[in-house]
């Protein structure tokens, strides 16, 4: 009916969390290979991964690393190899030279273009289908219509998260060790992370006096995601539908617990959708959900506004 | 190879500017496809003159369609882009890798540009856009001379570098990056045309509000912040020059269609001796040390004015 997904980055989380809400599981951190035990730069670790999310009846895709420069292509072809050999249902790329390497490593399995794709237009959707690609992720700018536009015309899956912080930025290098005494003593990039991201950094605007907007980002060290929590709980009958099939709660950088706090909300609110039940009151999920943004909730640009913009239930 | 200075043409008058101080190729932008404030833009008669004006002197002019388009007005990028190659343009800088394949498709003549939009990282990327008709690369602005030999022998693209020093640090994320549209939405303006769809940086419609050289407060929670930009400011490079032509790199990019004219029109006659000398086998360039000290000097005022100035006013923009 609907596939429901979710982000894990490594064993432990994996093993640890309750992912029991998703039917498929994006395994890996994209943005930082440094990551502990990442996924996306770990290739000793994907038969175990893949195997415990199986076991489980769900799918599982890999994510391989968004932005790699020509250091990295080496591990990245490592790791493609060791995929390869694995009954992975999908990879994940975000940068077009990774699907240029899966190409040429004659990769048979279906290929996902991720958030960092820059996938704007259906026609630019029909050139990625030749090189493999069988899933996009829009660029979050786009409006649902856009969405669904892109869907219809280049007769492709596209994913369209329904929850989370909104992915703006991925950079080659950690912003919050280059800002740490190690980066400051030149410890970035030469495997001394001691993972500062592990608490939560935040990048605010704000001035006591306004004269400045409050605004606030969310920073995980190579990538800035938004604020507010992107929710579309309220949504699910239009998105249903719109014939719209993939959807996703984006994980990455929140605490324990969130992804399957958020999954079984989703996981009903879509269900019912899709089923064409009523959807009933939507007060106490979005109390939970608002319960665990701390910037609050938005809808991103789905409904054409700029990406901070809730409408629905006052929030 | 003989280097090649592109310099920008924000306006009819820095178009010619720049081609009498001896640009070999001027790139323009047309009012809602280059990711400019209209006012670094140009209306579709000014770029034909513009283009007339390059090529009865010997020079080249390039279209900037840097901005991804909308599901619904991808034709009208390539309709636009034979526009403009019949009116004289000889290539195009492009973004957006489906509408890169179309008009290699439409113009097989022309020369493609990969903007820096479209996040290249590693020479994989690079192999993929000569694959799909590109014939020019620019290089990431972390690339140093080993990087750019890396791609030289991974493939025969042309190789393009803007005139910045390379950098390392900070979140240097073009193409990569949708910070602004997160924050606000500014209407269209009527001298930018009209389209049906709101905008964004990368779409055209909206200045990028420079959200990584503003001022932010960073840190973890419960710790005290500090005051910081997301980048440090380019900064006009000159040393590297010689040893980035003799690894390969055919084309240097002057930024700054947003710039005075007075400004580019000297950066462009400096940078135009400067590329000449090496042409001519210099391989220290340091004599011109006062001079680039003056317009770095120049470049970093004029930026200044520009830190916090698009961010306090897009406040005022729509959510």
């Amino acid at each position: 009916m609907f596939e429901l997904s979710t982000d894990v980055g490594n064993l432990k989380e994996l093993r640890e969390g309750d992912f029991s809400a998703y039917d498929a599981i994006y395994l890996g951190d994209f943005s930082c290979p440094e990551y502990p035990n990442n996924f996306s730069s770990h290739a000793e670790l994907l038969e175990a991964g893949l195997q415990h999310v199986h076991a489980n009846g769900q799918k599982a895709y890999l994510r391989l690393y968004a932005v790699p420069g020509n250091d990295d292509l080496d591990w990245v072809g490592d790791v493609i190899d060791t995929a390869l050999q694995l009954p992975f249902d999908a990879l994940e790329v975000h940068n077009l030279g990774v699907l240029r390497m899966l190409r040429e490593r004659g990769c048979t399995a279906p290929i996902h273009l991720g958030v960092f794709g820059n996938l704007y237009t259906h026609e630019t959707a029909k050139v990625l289908k030749d090189h493999g690609v069988t899933r996009v992720y829009p660029n979050p700018e786009l409006s649902l219509d856009e969405v669904r536009y892109i869907a219809e015309h280049a007769d492709i899956e596209v994913l369209v998260p329904v929850h989370g912080k909104i992915p703006l930025v991925i950079s080659e290098t950690c912003f919050i060790l280059e800002h740490s005494e190690e980066g400051a003593e030149g410890g970035c990039g030469e495997g001394s992370c001691s993972y500062q991201c592990t608490q939560e950094h935040w990048l605010k605007r704000g001035r006591d006096d306004g004269s400045r907007a409050d605004w606030s980002l969310k920073d995980t060290g190579r990538m800035t995601l938004s604020g507010k929590d992107l929710c579309m709980v309220e949504h699910g009958e239009r998105l249903a539908g719109m014939g719209l099939k993939h959807f996703y709660v984006h994980n990455k950088g929140e605490a324990p617990g969130y992804a399957a706090a958020v999954g079984h909300i989703y996981r009903d609110a879509l269900a019912r959708a899709f089923a064409g039940e009523a959807a009933g009151d939507f007060a106490p999920a979005l109390d939970t959900l608002a319960g665990l943004a701390r910037e609050g909730l938005c809808n991103g640009y789905y409904f054409e506004g700029a990406g901070q913009r809730y409408i629905g239930r006052d929030r | 190879m003989i280097a090649r200075l592109l310099a920008p043409a924000g306006s009819l008058e820095m178009a010619q500017a720049a081609v009498d101080q001896g640009a070999d190729i001027i790139y323009v932008g047309p009012l809602g496809f280059s990711r400019r404030p209209y006012e670094s833009e140009m209306s579709d008669d000014a770029i034909r003159e513009a283009a007339t004006y390059a090529r009865s002197r010997g020079a080249e002019l390039r279209v900037v369609l840097n901005t991804f388009p909308t599901p619904y007005d991808f034709g009208r990028f390539v309709d636009k882009a034979l526009r403009y190659a019949a009116d004289g343009a000889s290539g195009f800088i492009v973004t957006d890798v489906g509408l890169m394949c179309a008009l290699r498709r439409e113009i097989p003549d022309t020369v493609l540009h990969v903007s820096i939009g479209s996040g290249i990282s590693n020479l994989a990327d690079a192999a993929f856009y000569r694959d799909a008709g590109a014939d020019v690369i620019i290089l990431p602005y972390r690339w140093d001379v080993a990087e750019i030999e890396s791609v030289r022998r991974a493939s025969d693209i042309g190789l393009e570098t803007f005139l910045f020093e390379t950098v390392q640090t900070g979140k240097l994320c073009p193409g990569k990056c949708i910070m602004s549209s997160y924050l606000r939405f500014r209407d269209w303006k009527e001298v930018e045309g009209s389209r049906d769809f709101h905008g964004s940086a990368n779409r055209g419609a909206k200045e990028c509000y420079r959200v990584c050289q503003a001022n932010w407060e960073f840190g973890a929670v419960g710790a005290d912040p500090v005051e910081i930009k997301l980048r440090r400011d380019a900064r006009l490079m000159l040393a590297q020059l010689p040893a980035f032509v003799a690894a390969g790199v055919s084309c240097f990019k002057l930024s700054g269609r947003e710039r005075p004219v007075g400004m580019i029109r000297d950066l462009v006659r400096f940078y135009r001796r400067a590329i000449d000398e090496v042409a001519a086998g210099a391989t220290d360039l340091g004599h011109h040390a006062a001079e680039l000290a003056e317009l770095r000097g120049r470049w970093v005022r004029e930026k200044a004015k520009r830190v916090d100035t698009l961010m306090d006013r897009a406040a005022s923009y729509v959510a």
